[in-house]
Order: C-alpha cells, then structure tokens, then sequence
C-alpha cells in the first residue's frame, strides 16, 4: 500500500518527546563525575573587556515535524531540519547560506511530493514498526547530523555551539547550555552560582563526556530588570575541549555572552538565547517554507481525498 | 527590432509577497543595484496565449527596511553587530504603458531593467508625439537621469489641447522662471513651425524680473549652457522683445515708470477716444458681481461714450453738449463750441454732470444717459469712477495721442507689459483692456499667428468666487482660446483660488513647491501621493510637469535663465558696436 496521511498534527508526539529543544539526553547529559575544579580559589571571576575575535561564527539547526504518514504496517515521521551559521566579521553580524533538508525518519526510499522531497533516512530497527518517540529523535539526530556537517565547513576563528561539544575541530570551540538537567557542582561549590553577578563566570571546572576531557565554567548573563527573578535564570554553562587555551576563552566568555543576551521584553527565552542566535532561528524557521503551505501539498499528495 | 529589456540594466526582480497587477507593482532591487523616484523602468511578462508583454513604469515609492525583524530597536542591535538583519529595498512601480495591451499581471520573479533608450521613448509616449509634418517634441526640461524631457506641443499649441497651468508658492517655485523657459523652447526648438509668426504678451507682475529678457545673463555657468545646447536651444536672451512700462504719474513729458531698465522701455497709455471706442470702461469695475443694476449702467454708458467718439480722432474726446454755465472752472470751449476733454478726471466730471445733473443745482442727469436707473445706482457708479481717477488717470490721458501695447503689431515677437507698479485696479484695466483687444482681433482673424498669453496671479483676475468682466475675458480664452490660437501661459500661488474652468482647460499642468495644506486640496488630485509629499520639498529649477498623454507626471529640472532677472545679472556688452549704438 502508498504511503497515506496519518497524521498532520505531530506536534502531540514531540510534547511526547519533551520540548521543542530536544530531548533532555541530547541536551546536556551530565552525569555524577567526580568535582575537578581546574582554577582556584572557588570564588566569582571577572575579566577585562576584550574584543571578540574574528571570524566569530554561532551555529544552530531547526527540526519541524511536518507530518506522520503510515502505509498501514508502520509509521514514518516527515520532517524538515535546517542548520546555519551567523559569522561576525568587520564590526557586523552576516548571515552564511543555510541549509535544508527535508528526510523522512524511517524511509527506505526518497519520497516525492510535488516540490517536496523527503530523503530517506532509515532507522536502527530494520523494518519494525517505530515509536513516535524514536522517530522524533531520529529527526533531532537528523538536525544534529547537518550542524555539525555545517561546522565543519567553517575554517579559522571561534566556532560558538548551541549545546554541548561533540564535534572535533581545528580551532577553538565554545559550546553553551541554556537549560540545566545536570549537576555539575557538590553543594558547597553549587553555593557560589546565586552569588554570580551578571558578567561574572565561576572557576573552571573538568568535565569527562565520551572519553572527551572538556572545561566548563556557569556564567550569569544579565536579565533586566534586575533583581526580579532569581539569579539562576540568568544562567550559562559554557564548555570547551580541555586545552592550554581553555582559561583565556573562559575570561573571552565573559566579554562575549553577557553582551548577546536577549532581552526579555522581545525574546520570551531571554536570556539565554543569544541575539544572533534568536535571528538565525528565525531565518531558518523561515526557509524551512510555511508550515500551512507544506500541510496543504501533503494533503493534497497524501491526504487520500 | 524594437527595444528590449535587453537594453537596460537589471535592476531587481517583481516582488511576490505583495499583489503585483498590470497597472502596479513592486520591484525588489539586487545587489547593489540604485532605485530611485521617478526612475523608469520595463518588465518583460509572458502568457501563452496573449505572448510577450512588456510594461513601463515609473518608480514612485522607493524603501528600504530590515525584513524580519520585529523591534525598531533591533536596528541597535544591528548596528552593533549582535544581530544579522536583512536588508530589504523595494520599490513601487506605477505601470505608465502596456505594449501590446494586454491586462494581465507580471509574474513575481520577473527580471526589471531600467528603461534607456528605445525603451524609455516607450515608456513616455515619446514615439507618439508626432503628426503628419514631423516630430511634436517640444523640450521641457530634463529628467532626473539627465534625459531631456519632452512634452507634446499638441497639447500646447491648441491642436489637441492648450493652456499651460502652473503652481507654485511665490520667490521659490519658480512659476515666471519656467513659464519663460516653456516660451524660449516653444519660440527657439523649431518644434512649433510657425514659430517666428507667433506672439508673446508677458505681464510682469512683480519686481522688475522680466524686463531684462533681452539680455545675456551675466551667471550662466558653462554648465547651464550645456543644458540649453542639449535642449536644443540657443543659451542666449530673447532676441525680439520689446517692453512697455506705464508712464510715471505726474511730471511734464511722459516717462515710463521703471527704476532699473532705463533704456529701451517704452510707456504705454491709452488716449480718451480709445478708451471710448475700444469700450474699455468695464474693465474699471472689478467688482460687477451681485449688482446688476450697476452692471447694467455700465454696459449703457460704454456704448454711449463709444457713440460719442465715433469720428474722433483724439486724443482729447469732445463734447457739444456741456453747456458753459455748468463747466467747471479750468475747462474751456474750443472754438467750435465744444468741449475738450483733456485727462481722464476731466471725463469723469462729464460723466457725472451727464448723470447726475449739475452740480450746484438740484438738476437732474441726461435721460439718455441715466437709462432709468435710480439715483443710487447713479451715484455708485460715480463714485466709482471718481475713485478711480487716482489710480488710472495716467494710464487714460487726453493729452496725446495713445499708445496701448499691441502684442499684435510692430515687428517685436515678445511684448513685455509691466503692471508691478499699478495699483490693483489699474492693473485689472490693464489685464483686462488688453485681453479682450487682443481676443476680439484673433476672433475677427486679425492675426494669423498664434499667441501665448503669460499672466502670474490669476487667482487675483479669474477668482473662483467673484464675477469680473476681466474674468469673463479669461474664461472666453480658456475655454475658446485654443481654437483661436490665443494660448494662456497662467500661473497662480494656488489652484484652489482660481476659477475652475480657467485651470481645467489647461492641457499641461505644471507645480512647482507647494504649501503643504494646498497640496492637500483636490485641484491636485491628478498628481500621486508621492509627487505631492514632494511637492513640498521641490527646490529651486525642479517642476512636475503633468501632461495628458503619459499618465504619470514628470519631475522635471529646468535650466537657469540665459536672460538677465535682475540688472546685476546683465551681462554688458561692452564691444565697440555695442558703444556706438548707444551713443549714436
């Protein structure tokens, strides 16, 4: 049997998988590793202003369900991912070319609808029938896969990740977290983080995540006005591979996150979705084409009417 | 092969976010591509089953604007560098032409070129100003991309339209500056063929601007003569111009009336018998509106002075029956018994000795005189009358003989009157004396040639709310003139001050800075909300010429004056022959 519409509404099977983020292990996946602070004494840090390197890039991908379609034996998750880059050069910040894809979580084959095509992107599990779970998260590795596809092709400067560092990279690389699953801190260092003033940084601290050695540092972004809501709000965990550079990107975090974060007033997950960042977002959200229109042309393939 | 987009440069793409229809639509410009108001522009669109069409347009609206960003103050951000933005420059088009008409819509995505050559002839109708004889271009100045600007003397010689409307607020938009422009192009181009057959009567209305048309001006710069060769025109002064002035009050001898022209101006006059032949009397009575019986005496008394000059030689006007015992003190019986009228005061006496009856009895006036009027009609009319001796008593004299402007006559093609130093009654005389001689000549086919008129404030002689014989006179040439050939140049400070009718016959509209509530009022409707905003904003030398044809107006730079406005600006002639014409 042809593929038929099962479903338009996906939306029910990503509140399923957690929230538009991702799921919470794709996020940050801490874990209970032995505390190694590497800067000492505990205490808050600050650093002098210094300009941001050149070429600075941000990179971050989209994932949107699109729809589920079944051809009556088992489900397939239709989706669009996109993933682009804003590099800072000359004083400005520019858009590179993104790109997008469309993939069907669970195909076999492409499938062509109209001017949509939908790349096969087959899942572990050979023909079984797939949860709506596992489908959204091959869509999430999906989105991961063209991140770090785009990543690579970046050369020279600072690379700065939404999320933790996966990807292996020439030059130096930041990663940093918004929402905060994992602890990474015993409670009497854990102490130090409502004191942080925005612009201050903790220590860094060792962090071990697939046999890869990493140092990471919280650091509070400023969250107008001030002194309303409570001082982890405002909070950054900021990662990068363990190096002798570690220390100096450490003291660069604090020129360059405070001064991009969002203002709460326009961007409802301010702070900590960083300026270019929230543009890019919307570009991407953008060239991934209308969602109504997109509904329409597989309702009118696949919608059996 | 006619001219393609492949002429021009690409410019941008037809937008798809907005509607694009065949008559509007919106252009996206690439790269580093320049849009600008009133740039034209051509798209090329294709249907099956009509072919290719190509639409002209003209850029009315241009913006830009950083797309997606939803806070103005996310520009900050931009400029700081925190955030990416794109740049969005659009453009409005307004469609000027379809080729062939064909009413669809361009596709969005469609390339836009600017439209050069071939393609901006098109656009404009310029292929189209033509009749059997050759081309009806008649240069208007230049387009903002440096192209002359054409407009078809059809429509301003009386063929398919006539009259020239200008508007503008007085000092800066230039309204005499442009309307001379228009007469140069019109007498120099060899775009109207009779040319040298035409004539000009410019009424100089304020200062003494045109009374140096016949000189070099000292400040053309290289520049501006440049322009005048691209035109085609000759960056010189007028070359046949004569100037007129009225006669100083008072004195001896009589000198026309003007401080900073000293030679080559002539005063101009009229004698008492042509003042009754030519039935100029109407035109001392301005304010003819809502009294009929006034108006009714007027017309009365006209025709009996013009019977009582029949005959008359003047310049004096006799009369046989002022009985001496009534004459006032310093008028005297010639020796055939008659009366000598020598100055306009001593008119008025006769007239009111006629009407009313003597003034030291309790007499009553000439029956065949009053026609039945009641007293106070008479006595109004008197009134008036008196009142006027001040102002045109030097303009009406019985002394010599007259010498009126006769724009139709003498061997000069451009006759400069003067009226800035008479006051406002005598300059309604004056406008309206000449108008009416002038339009009743090319009526009875006196003249051959054609005639433009060039009059500034019309407002003040065709108001829209005030009957004037000398607006009756005005309205016979709007609305008749062009059959005739007699073509008013008129120009006013507001449109909406002026009677309808005058400024509704005009074929060729042209505005020049506005006030900003009068750019607001209807009699500015045919011109879009773009060109009106601008209208504000129009410096010195720009006008928006709107003709006809092309469905949108112009906006159109003109070239400083190649005549002097003032006396500093005359260029002297100081060669050895200019020396001896002088003294010898």
């Amino acid at each position: 049997m042809a593929w038929r519409l099962y479903s338009l509404e996906p939306l029910r099977t990503e509140a399923l998988a957690g929230l538009g983020e991702g799921p919470p292990h794709l996020q940050d996946s801490g874990g209970s590793y032995p505390f190694h602070p590497l800067e000492e004494p505990w205490e808050a840090k600050g650093a002098p202003p210094v300009p941001w390197p050149e070429p600075l890039y941000f990179v971050d991908g989209r994932e949107r369900a699109e729809a589920l379609i079944s051809d009556g034996r088992r489900l397939v998750l239709l989706g669009c991912v996109a993933a682009g880059a804003v590099a800072f050069a000359e004083g400005g910040m520019r858009l590179l070319e993104p790109r997008v894809r469309r993939v069907g979580v669970g195909l076999w084959e492409p499938l062509g609808l109209g001017e949509l095509v939908y790349e096969p992107l087959p899942l572990e599990g050979g023909g079984e029938p797939l949860s709506p779970m596992a489908l959204q998260e091959g869509l999430a590795k999906a989105r991961a896969l063209l991140e770090e596809d785009l990543a690579k092709g970046l050369e020279g400067g600072l690379l700065i990740v939404d999320g933790p560092v996966r990807l292996r990279r020439q030059g130096p690389v930041l990663g940093y977290i918004k929402t905060h699953w994992a602890r990474y801190l015993p409670e009497d260092k854990e102490a130090l983080i409502p004191t942080l003033r925005p612009g201050e940084r903790t220590p860094m601290f060792r962090v071990r995540r697939g046999g890869q050695e990493l140092a990471s540092w919280y650091l509070r972004l400023p969250l107008p006005p001030e002194g309303v809501r409570p001082p982890e709000s405002g909070l950054l965990r900021v990662e990068t591979p363990l190096s002798p550079e570690a220390k100096g990107l450490a003291d660069l975090s604090l020129s360059l996150f405070p001064a991009l974060a969002s203002h709460p007033v326009k961007d409802p997950r301010a702070p900590q979705n960083l300026l270019p960042v929230g543009s890019l977002e919307r570009e991407l959200s953008r060239r991934m084409g209308s969602r109504d229109l997109v509904g329409r042309i597989l309702a009118r393939y696949l919608g059996g009417g | 092969m006619m001219g393609g987009p492949e002429n021009g440069q690409r410019i941008g793409v037809v937008l798809g976010r907005r509607e694009a229809t065949p008559l509007e639509f919106w252009v996206g410009v690439e790269g580093e591509g320049l849009l600008r108001l009133d740039d034209l522009v051509v798209v090329e669109g294709y249907h099956p089953k009509v072919g290719r069409v190509r639409y002209f347009g003209m850029v009315d609206h241009v913006a830009k604007a950083h797309e997606g960003e939803s806070y103005d103050t996310d520009t900050f951000l931009a400029v700081e560098g925190k955030i990416p933005v794109s740049l969005a420059y659009v453009a409005h088009v307004s469609v000027t032409r379809i080729l062939p008409e064909e009413f669809f819509p361009p596709d969005p995505g469609s390339a836009v070129y600017l439209a050069q050559g071939e393609d901006l002839e098109l656009a404009l109708y310029y292929e189209a100003m033509k009749n059997q004889r050759g081309s009806t271009k008649l240069p208007a100045g230049f387009l903002k991309n440096g192209e002359v600007a054409y407009l078809n003397l059809e429509f301003l010689n009386g063929v398919k339209g006539g009259h020239v409307n200008i508007s503008g607020i007085s000092g800066v938009a230039a309204k005499t500056s442009y309307a001379t422009f228009l007469l140069k192009s019109l007498l120099e181009s060899g775009v109207l063929e009779d040319a040298h057959q035409a004539r000009v009567l410019l009424f100089n209305v304020k200062g003494e601007d045109l009374l140096f048309l016949d000189k070099p001006n000292l400040r053309l710069s290289p520049e501006a003569k440049r322009d005048y060769e691209k035109l085609g025109l000759d960056p010189g002064p007028f070359r046949s111009v004569t100037f007129l002035a009225p006669p100083k009050k008072g004195g001896e001898g009589i000198l026309p009336h003007v401080e900073t022209r000293l030679e080559g101006v002539k005063a101009y006059y009229w004698d008492l018998v042509q003042f009754a032949q030519k039935g100029l009397l109407p035109f001392l009575f301005a304010d003819r509106g809502g009294m009929s019986n006034l108006g009714y005496l007027i017309v009365h008394v006209t025709e009996k002075l013009r019977r009582l000059a029949e005959g008359q030689k003047g310049p004096h006007l006799l009369v046989s029956d002022w009985p001496g015992a009534e004459l006032p003190e310093e008028i005297t019986f010639d020796d055939l018994g008659r009366v000598r009228l020598k100055s306009f005061a001593q008119l008025v006496q006769y007239l009111e000795y006629k009407l009313l009856g003597s003034e030291t009895g309790e007499g009553k006036g000439d029956e065949t005189w009053v026609a039945r009027q009641a007293r106070g009609t008479l006595e109004a009319f008197v009134r008036r009358l008196r009142s006027s001796v001040e102002n045109v008593g030097h303009l009406i004299r019985g002394d010599r003989p007259g010498n009126p402007p006769d724009p139709l006559s003498g061997s000069h093609q451009v006759h400069v009157v003067d009226l800035a130093k008479l006051s406002p009654q005598a300059q309604m005389f004056v406008v309206g004396s000449l108008l009416s001689d002038l339009f009743a000549k090319k009526e009875r086919g006196q003249y051959r040639g054609r005639v433009f008129v060039v009059l500034d404030e019309l407002n003040k002689y065709a108001p829209r709310d005030e009957e004037s014989p000398i607006k009756d006179v005005l309205l016979d040439i709007a609305e008749r003139g062009r059959s005739l050939g007699v073509i008013l140049i008129g120009a006013q400070q507001t449109a909406s001050e002026v009677e309808r009718r005058v400024v509704g016959n005009a074929a060729i509209r042209v505005v020049g800075r506005l006030d900003a509530a009068e750019a607001e009022r209807p009699e500015y409707r045919y011109l879009p909300t773009s060109f009106r905003q601008r209208a504000l904003i129009l410096p010195q030398g720009m006008v928006i010429l709107h003709q006809p044809e092309i469905p949108v107006p112009l906006l159109v730079r003109f070239p400083f004056p190649a005549w002097a406005t003032k006396r500093e600006e005359v260029l002297e002639d100081n060669s050895a022959e200019a020396l001896r014409r002088e003294f010898f």
